[in-house]
């Protein structure tokens, strides 16, 4: 079982929350947190990494407050137990040189991670973060870290100002909307674009089927499969 | 060496404990092998097979609700024969007793589906007449005595495995639609499957689940699937394994006093992947304490 070392809001509705004692993973992968013994929210909750120190064995989640279970999440405290399942998922394969990073809202939360690796894989290679947000902005100072350029964009969509035509990779995670307009201009210009893609799951791990979505290579499994896929793949999907 | 007390026999099939992971929530046991030790359980019960297989239902699968969680996975699978080739060999490899779930559209692919299957190495035919997730046949055969015993007639004049007929708790008459299975040939019987239940979306003004309705499992339908089973098993002479919520070793001692020989656990293990192994442990911590030779001792005691 996991422990809590912090859990502090650090925007409206949104959370960051520390834990140890569970195994360190890779940007793009994720754990299904549960609180123990609540049976009443019977499932655990599929949250990303948002930064993982295997240093210190410390796992980050930062994450929104938009149901019953992940309210309950930011009801709990320092030292508290928590059942962090995991890491499960495929994470981000990383490509070699110039990296475009973009996320939209919550989906911000596992590209930190992913700068982190990108930057620590090669100190030299360019990142470039578009993040954009409803209203309130979060972890842009945290990108700053690791990315030669972060633009923040409050309101309105930030791929309208992504540059899909350099020679760079391309991440993305956000909203559906978001992930539908980047898969476009990313078509467009022939870009290497890769998504990750969330939806409600039960297990995590690839058996309930309950995560599924179409593909060109048939049904995959969001959680086991992914739940980082190519735009390509799954433009069905989105 | 004396036996295991947790060991038991269902359907001529020894199982070295009564705890069956329950079909549809562990796949053919790829998945949760890499995270558990899974030759450690009493069986597996695979992912529900149809004759050509399918892709399953569109739209929102899965909702949680107080204590549990609707779906509406529609049946997911590869066909019949992609199990029989790919995956029946792997789960024989794991140790546990092979049961494959073999459901239909049909009359024929459910006749179809079992002559494949009798080129498989399994140990029991778990017949589906119940999953409430599927249009056609699924469950629409488990509602009626006539119907739910002339599929398992037929089904076991074919089958060279024994039939265990999973029965829906969605049937008017359960107790009169058991006995009929069992007059029929079956051999044994699961109860219950899950509960037809509805979700809606209040701020989108819509059903949350394509299908509108979905199956309730879980915690919460715990005292429901206990009675039924209780009814079942004091009403037949074939073995009963319940099914039903079950999330600790307390709960699937209910289950066995109530008058099931074995049990499935499925919606707990998304929550908890190790809750078969602790019920598993419980049970044997149970038999130590209460000095039972053997826990079978227990079964239908109320």
């Amino acid at each position: 079982m996991a422990i809590i070392q912090s859990n502090q809001q650090i925007a409206q509705g949104i959370w960051r929350m520390a834990i140890s004692g569970a195994p360190t993973g890779r940007a793009g992968q994720f754990f299904m947190l549960r609180v123990p013994g609540a049976v009443n929210l019977l499932l655990g909750r599929p949250i990303s990494i948002c930064q993982s120190d295997a240093g210190t064995g410390e796992t980050t989640f930062v994450y929104q407050t938009v149901g019953r279970g992940t309210a309950q999440f930011a009801t709990l405290k320092p030292g508290q137990e928590i059942d962090a399942q995991g890491p499960y998922g495929n994470g981000f394969s990383l490509k070699e040189g110039h990296t475009v990073i973009i996320g939209g809202g919550i989906g911000t939360a596992p590209l930190l991670q992913l700068a982190k690796e990108l930057r620590v894989g090669d100190p030299d290679r360019r990142i470039d973060v578009y993040l954009g947000f409803r209203e309130e902005s979060y972890l842009e100072n945290a990108f700053e870290l690791y990315a030669d350029s972060v633009t923040v964009k409050r309101g309105g969509f930030v791929t309208g100002d992504v540059d899909f035509s350099l020679n760079a990779q391309y991440y993305a995670c956000g909203p559906a909307p978001m992930l539908r307009a980047v898969a476009n201009a990313a078509e467009k210009a022939n870009a290497t674009l890769f998504l990750s893609l969330e939806k409600h799951m039960a297990c995590g791990v690839g058996a309930c089927l309950g995560c599924t979505c179409q593909t060109n290579g048939g049904r995959k499994r969001i959680c086991k499969d992914g739940p980082v896929f190519d735009y390509r793949e799954v433009r069905d999907a989105i | 060496m004396p036996s295991s007390p947790l060991c038991l026999s269902l359907c001529g099939v020894a199982l070295q404990n009564p705890v069956i992971a329950a079909s549809g929530t562990f796949g053919f046991g790829h998945e949760y092998a890499e995270i558990l030790d899974v030759s450690r359980l009493g069986g597996i019960s695979g992912k529900g097979l149809t004759l050509h297989g399918s892709a399953g239902n569109k739209g929102v699968r899965v909702y949680e609700t107080p204590a549990g969680m609707l779906n509406s996975i529609g049946m997911e699978n590869p066909g019949v024969q992609h199990f029989v080739d790919r995956e029946a060999a792997f789960m024989r490899a794991l140790g546990p007793a092979v049961i494959a779930n073999l459901g239909g559209h049909c009359e024929e692919d459910y006749l179809e589906g079992t002559r494949l299957l009798n080129g498989a190495d399994i140990d029991i035919l778990e017949l589906n007449i119940s999953c409430p997730n599927v249009k056609a046949g699924g469950m629409a055969l488990g509602m009626l005595p006539d119907t739910a015993a002339d599929i398992t007639r037929k089904v076991k004049a074919v089958s060279r495995h024994p039939v265990m007929v999973k029965l829906s708790p969605n049937a008017s008459e359960l107790v009169r639609v058991a006995r009929a299975c069992q007059e029929a040939g079956a051999d044994a019987l699961s109860l219950v499957n899950t509960i037809l239940g509805m979700a809606i979306d209040v701020k989108e003004k819509c059903a949350v689940f394509d299908n509108i309705y979905a199956g309730l499992s879980g915690p919460a339908i715990l005292p429901i699937a206990l009675r039924m089973v209780h009814q079942v098993a004091h009403a037949v002479s074939i073995p009963v394994v319940g099914l039903g919520g079950i999330a600790s070793a307390e709960d699937a001692l209910k289950f066995m006093m109530a008058g099931a020989r074995a049990v499935q656990i499925g919606t707990m293990s998304f929550a908890n992947p190790s809750a078969m192994l602790e019920v598993i442990d419980g049970l044997a911590g149970y038999c130590a304490s209460e000095g039972l030779s053997n826990l079978q001792e227990i079964v239908g005691i109320i």
